[in-house]
């Protein structure tokens, strides 16, 4: 059977077919205004897992960026403070040589350069304290506020050294071991300094001295260059967050936000439908049989 | 044959056109009217008489014409058809709306959401492993922890009241089932003393249709015709309305959702108490099922699995991060501490909280490893990353809804589609077309005329033979 078309079939149908154009409207509305492709799971939820995984990983991107910048803070602080230490022990080497020429040097000169040195020895003291956000970078993770005391000993535990994340599975070491580069207690760099003073007030040749105060410009210069080499990767991590950041952005965007021009063209569409829908309904619900009888 | 019997033909004409255009006047003041269903008079010729007699013969017309009666133009199997996709239509929508309105509380995905606080909460802890042992970052990851807790509790009432309002319309929906029943028990006493006077139940008979078609959307049912003109509405295979009684139903159950795993929401027979009715369709049964206790195989109710699974959150949430706290130190020195507890007297989303007050109760590092050491916040920072991150549970639980509501929606649209159909055959059969009418009142009206002229014809041949006859030449 032919299906009896009614006014009452005629309306109904003109209804839901303005009803669905309408909803299809106020849909791209809601996209074209708020911009977003998936503004709930159900609008896709194969998207909104991958969606909900790349915010995860945008999140851990942006906290590994946070601990590179840290990191690079470190090491900064830690490799000026190398830089620092070389310059001084340069001037102790060349301080002892002199100091080396007994028949040249009367006790006076010998006492200055002993004055000198044990300048010398506060700054690499100091420098060794060097903190950054009050943190000694030299002393891994300690707590005890300087790296060195005064009697030379090391505060800092052996083993435990300061880590930052960079990836999920990958940590970079931040801090410099101090008792690899200063020596600790009656080895250290300060106590041979100590000797070295003594050694000239007391008239002793100071030639010896040269061998430990070179093996030990060694150790420092080792120490400086492995600081080098965690900047060198820190620096590169910074370069790969940066690129993933992008990425991650990228893709976020490519699973949630809408394509604008692509909406506002089928708005554009959407509109002329439904002008369309309501022109059309004007003129088919007007007429009956009671405009063309007397 | 009588003299008079052209008279009485053309008569019985003018009262069929009149009950044909009174029947479309009927039509036409109801053509909008909701739940109407056109009529027709119908008609037949009246046979003519028999003769037996002596003196008759020859060929007779028949009698004129009887009015048999007003015809309802309604199609049972149509009627039929739109209950059994309002049923459907009625159960889809209820569940397509519980979970969109559940999906809506998720705030997934954006920055509203609970995993972008989770996501803040791990960054947190990140920021405490760089500067650990200092007071602003674990004042911040305390700020952090809290609002996830915040968040996880509001969500989880979000869910519970969203049960407790599903659980009160279902209230009201069993009230409009139970008064819906017994207007149709009404109607059926006087449908039935209707047509046993001869009269045209029609309109009672649409009012009828409307309210079986309400059940149906309610509660699904089956309509079952009797002789006498009354209909047994049957639900779950039991009667709600038989002739002019009705059955009350009731809504029984625990009043709030924690309760609902001992006893289940469910709708029974007032005189049956204690055995649920297992119902087929209708917005009553998307309500029994969006209020089902959850189950060990997670096919429960979607708003009670909705809640096992932020408790199951909160759960894996405190345990994960425990377990990695609790083997850390203190920058005081103490070790094997907590960093969220639940109360067990609650549901644990709602019992979950955070343990720690200030720096002293965070445990940042490894025994020995010196005071500032912060690789167990590192460790415990890690556990929103990688394949078994926190993070999964939790999005797993919003593309589960994601995917359910999708689901629903589809089957909701598809039955809203069915259920369009079916009302649009029912329409094409039973509403009024006012060009049809129009037509109609012309035929009938027309029919007038013609039965009209007639009798002026036999009364002016009758008045030729009385007034007339033999007066030749006069």
């Amino acid at each position: 059977m032919i299906n009896r078309v009614t006014n009452a079939t005629q309306t109904l149908n003109a209804q839901r077919n303005l009803q669905l154009s309408l909803q299809r409207q106020a849909q791209l509305y809601d996209q074209a205004t708020s911009r977003r492709l998936l503004n709930k799971p159900s609008d896709d939820p194969t998207a909104t897992a991958s969606a909900l995984d790349v915010r995860s990983g945008q999140a851990a991107t942006a906290q590994y960026a946070r601990n590179v910048d840290d990191g690079d803070a470190w090491l900064n602080t830690a490799d000026s403070a190398l830089s620092s230490v070389e310059t001084l022990m340069r001037r102790v080497r060349d301080l002892t040589v002199q100091g080396a020429n007994d028949g040249a040097m009367s006790p006076e000169a010998k006492e200055s350069i002993a004055t000198e040195l044990d300048g010398i020895k506060k700054s690499l003291l100091s420098l060794a304290n060097t903190t950054y956000l009050g943190r000694t970078v030299f002393a891994g993770n300690s707590d005890a506020g300087v790296a060195f005391q005064p009697d030379y000993s090391f505060t800092g535990v052996a083993g435990s050294t300061v880590e930052r994340r960079i990836a999920p599975d990958t940590t970079v070491r931040v801090d410099a071991d101090g008792a690899a580069v200063f020596g600790t207690g009656a080895s250290s760099v300060f106590s041979l300094i100590d000797n070295t003073v003594n050694d000239l007030r007391t008239g002793v040749n100071v030639r010896p001295r040269l061998g430990e105060i070179d093996d030990r410009m060694k150790a420092i210069v080792g120490e400086h260059a492995e600081v080098g080499g965690r900047q060198t990767r820190i620096d590169k991590a910074k370069d790969a967050l940066a690129v993933g950041a992008n990425a991650l952005e990228g893709q976020r965007a490519s699973l949630e936000d809408v394509d604008l021009s692509k909406v506002i063209l089928d708005l554009k569409t959407q509109d002329v439908n439904y002008q369309t829908a309501i022109a059309v309904t004007a003129r088919v619900l007007q007429p009956t049989l009671m405009d063309f009888l007397r | 044959m009588s003299t008079f019997s052209g008279l009485n033909t053309a008569y019985t004409g003018l009262v069929a056109a009149k009950a044909g255009l009174d029947v479309v006047g009927q039509n036409l003041v109801n053509a909008n009217t909701t739940g109407y269903t056109r009529q027709r008079v119908s008609t037949s010729g009246v046979p003519a008489l028999n003769s037996g007699g002596l003196f008759t013969g020859g060929v007779r017309p028949g009698q004129g014409v009887s009015v048999d009666g007003i015809q309802r133009l309604d199609d049972a199997a149509i009627d039929a058809r739109v209950r059994a996709t309002t049923a459907l239509s009625g159960y889809t929508n209820t569940r397509a709306d519980a979970l969109s309105t559940l999906e809506a509380s998720l705030n997934e995905p954006g920055a509203n959401g609970l995993s972008t606080q989770l996501q803040k909460f791990w960054s947190a802890w990140g920021d405490v492993s760089n500067q650990a042992g200092n007071q602003a970052p674990v004042g911040v990851l305390l700020g952090q922890a809290g609002s996830l807790v915040t968040q996880l509790q509001t969500g989880y009432r979000a869910v519970d009241d969203q049960w407790t309002a599903t659980r009160t319309s279902m209230d009201g929906m069993v009230a409009d089932l139970n008064s819906a029943a017994s207007e149709v028990a009404d109607l059926n006493g006087r449908i039935r003393s209707a047509l046993m006077s001869g009269q045209s139940p029609n309109e009672l008979m649409d009012r009828r249709d409307l309210l079986t078609t309400s059940i149906a959307k309610l509660a699904g049912g089956v309509v079952r015709p009797n002789e006498d003109g009354t209909v047994d509405v049957l639900v779950a295979g039991n009667a709600l309305v038989s002739g002019t009684t009705a059955n009350a139903v009731k809504a029984a159950g625990a009043a709030r959702m924690t309760d609902a795993g001992a006893d289940p929401v469910r709708l029974e027979w007032a005189y049956r108490p204690g055995a649920a009715i297992a119902l087929e369709g209708g917005s009553i049964a998307g309500a029994v099922s969006t209020l089902a206790p959850a189950d060990a195989s997670g096919t429960g109710g979607v708003l009670a699995e909705a809640a096992a699974s932020y408790n199951a959150f909160a759960v894996t949430l405190a345990q994960r991060v425990n377990a990695v706290h609790s083997t850390g130190v203190t920058p005081t020195g103490a070790t094997g501490l907590d960093f969220f507890s639940i109360d067990a007297s609650k549901p644990a989303a709602l019992g979950l909280s955070v343990v720690p007050t200030g720096v002293s109760g965070v445990a940042t590092g490894t025994a020995g490893a010196g005071g500032a050491d912060g690789s167990i916040a590192d460790a415990i920072g890690k556990l929103g990353t990688g394949a078994n991150a926190v993070d999964k549970q939790w999005a797993a639980f919003v593309v589960r809804v994601g995917i359910a509501s999708k689901t629903e929606k589809q089957q909701s649209d598809l039955a809203d589609l069915a259920t369009a159909g079916a009302t649009n055959a029912q329409l094409s059969g039973a509403s009024v077309d006012l060009d049809e009418e129009n037509m109609n009142m012309l035929s009938f009206q027309h029919a007038y005329q013609g039965a009209a002229r007639v009798m002026t014809a036999v009364d002016e041949a009758l008045d030729v033979l009385i007034n007339h006859t033999g007066l030749v030449g006069r």
